[in-house]
């Protein structure tokens, strides 16, 4: 064992500063009066000094991989993985900054499981809601809908205008469930691919917000399972409600396009861009999702980008090939 | 009433027979007890899923299909195509809870010549299975609306060359309509019947080069609403 313990370390720096001064005591041909003189107190009292800052120097260089490690806990953010300490030197200190670091491994793996855990629960449970109202509600109200419709027709006044007021407001009723069923689900994506259910984001986002929205989506691209497809599809709407909501942007591109094993979405805009310091619970939320299916998220900023719409720019690069976690 | 079969399409004074696919029974015998008042239509096959219709179709002397999209087995967009693939004259009516665009162009591409959302059946499912045969496609009015506004939208960038041939009546009719406002607001607003809003909204859709299911289908994958 060629490592010191921190114990122990201490005690030997300590014992340096306090045998350096012994011996100085005991050696130097120094005597002190009783009283003491006030030069021999000055001697005295610059001694400690002495010993007081080697004392705090040595220690200071002991522990400082320990400041090392308190500064990365207060600061390191799990959605971005992979900020780990270099581990230097042996002894105790080490080994505490390599277990913190092999911690931080840990707690990163522990972090995406359970928010996949919690990402797959809640779309599954969205899912499963939508396809009861489609299936039950909505159908059941249609039924009603045209029993009604059959039923005025054959009534006379003033029955009739009852009947078809009953007819209006399950009329309505059946377009909430509709609403509804939408905002829940992007049944498109299930039922027409992920291009179809980009497209209707896209026409939808065009529609309500007024944005100028352009499409550019490579033909054949690589085949996703449909968790990645969800994950691109939450991306894209979230980089369009950025776009629309924060960034003052009036045109945004999005782009689909394959790369050697990957698929890469691309949401551009040309608005102000969002300060680097503020990432907002949306942006958090894309960063969740993406390393759910091991995917990248790249935001740029309006000063990294150098062609002239600044804007924001958001990547996400889902490798399609030898996808293990999930 | 006797039908023999005298394989005309056209035929104004005969039935028009109807195949009928939805998987829920009580939606499927609603539109079926609304069809069958009407003196001209006549439902002659149910079928519960896609796979069913595609059969029913075969044994049956249909004239339209009026599918249902979501259902088990095939769904109403497979069913579609496959029965456009085996009876090329067949007219084909969509009936659907989806009011999203997405599908009204896969179905048109499908081979759909109309495209009606439940929420409104009572009111325009007959209108639109006279309309499909009569080869005009039926769309529901938001779906106008986003196609005006996508058309719109292209002229505006270059993308489409704009249309001169407008009145200035329909070029207030297509604004508004592009806001969107429904018939009855334009109606309010512009001081007109809604029929005379509806009969402008036709034209428009015709002059704009929509109004036909082929020209509607081609212009959707231009304008890269859909994949070719």
């Amino acid at each position: 064992m060629t490592s010191v313990s921190l114990y122990w370390r201490i005690f030997g720096l300590n014992a340096v500063v306090l045998g350096g001064a012994t011996a100085l005591l005991l050696w130097a041909p120094v005597t002190v009066s009783v009283p003491v003189l006030l030069t021999e107190a000055v001697i005295l009292v610059g001694g400690l000094g002495v010993m007081l800052v080697a004392n705090a120097a040595l220690l200071r260089i002991g522990l400082a991989p320990l400041d090392r490690v308190t500064r990365l806990m207060t600061t390191v953010d799990l959605l971005r993985p992979g900020q780990r300490l270099p581990v230097r030197g042996g002894g105790e200190v080490a080994e505490l900054v390599s277990t913190f670091n092999s911690m931080l491994e840990r707690l990163e793996g522990e972090r995406v499981a359970s928010s996949a855990r919690a990402i797959l629960a809640q779309e599954g449970e969205r899912r499963r809601i939508a396809q009861e109202l489609h299936d039950e509600v909505g159908q059941s109200m249609t039924a009603v809908l045209l029993a009604l419709k059959r039923a005025a027709d054959e009534a006379s006044q003033p029955l009739r205008g009852e009947l078809q007021q009953a007819q209006e407001i399950t009329r309505e009723s059946l377009d909430e469930v509709r609403r509804l069923v939408r905002r829940l689900r992007p049944g498109v994506l299930d039922d027409l691919g992920l291009v179809s259910a980009v497209t209707s984001l896209a026409t939808e986002f065009a529609t309500h917000t007024g944005l100028r929205v352009l499409r550019r989506f490579a033909p054949d691209l690589p085949a996703l399972d449909h968790e990645a497809e969800l994950v691109i599809y939450r991306v894209a709407q979230e980089g369009l409600t950025n776009a629309a909501r924060h960034a003052e942007a009036r045109c945004v591109e999005v782009s689909l396009r394959g790369a050697d094993g990957c698929v890469v979405l691309e949401v551009a805009d040309d608005g102000r861009g969002i300060g680097a310091a503020h990432e907002g619970a949306g942006l958090r939320g894309m960063r969740e999702r993406a390393l759910l299916i091991g995917a990248t998220l790249d935001i740029a900023s309006p000063d990294e980008t150098s062609a002239p719409p600044s804007g924001t720019r958001i990547r996400l690069t889902v490798p399609t090939a030898a996808r293990k976690q999930s | 009433m006797n039908h023999q079969d005298t394989h005309d399409d056209h035929r104004p004074d005969t039935t028009i027979r109807i195949l009928l696919a939805d998987d829920h029974a009580l939606v499927r015998r609603g539109v079926r007890l609304i069809l069958d008042r009407e003196p001209d239509l006549e439902v002659v096959a149910e079928a519960g899923d896609g796979a069913e219709a595609i059969a029913m179709a075969r044994t049956h002397d249909v004239d339209l299909a009026v599918l249902d999209i979501a259902m088990p087995r095939l769904t109403g967009l497979q069913a579609a195509r496959e029965l456009t693939a085996l009876k090329p004259g067949l007219r084909i009516l969509m009936l659907t809870m989806h009011d999203n665009e997405q599908y009204l162009f896969q179905a048109l591409k499908a081979g759909a010549g109309g495209y009606v959302l439940k929420s409104v059946a009572d009111r325009d499912l007959v209108a639109a299975c006279r309309a499909a045969m009569r080869d005009e496609p039926f769309l529901y009015p938001g779906a106008v609306t986003a196609l005006i506004r996508n058309y719109l939208d292209r002229v505006r960038h270059g993308e489409e060359a704009p249309e001169q041939l407008l009145t200035p009546r329909e070029e207030e009719v297509l604004k508004l309509v592009a806001e969107g406002h429904s018939s009855k607001e334009i109606a309010e607003l512009l001081f007109i019947s809604v029929k005379t809003v509806q009969r402008h909204r036709e034209n428009l859709l015709h002059k704009l080069g929509l109004r036909d299911r082929l020209e509607l289908t081609r212009y959707a994958i231009r304008a890269g609403l859909v994949e070719p």
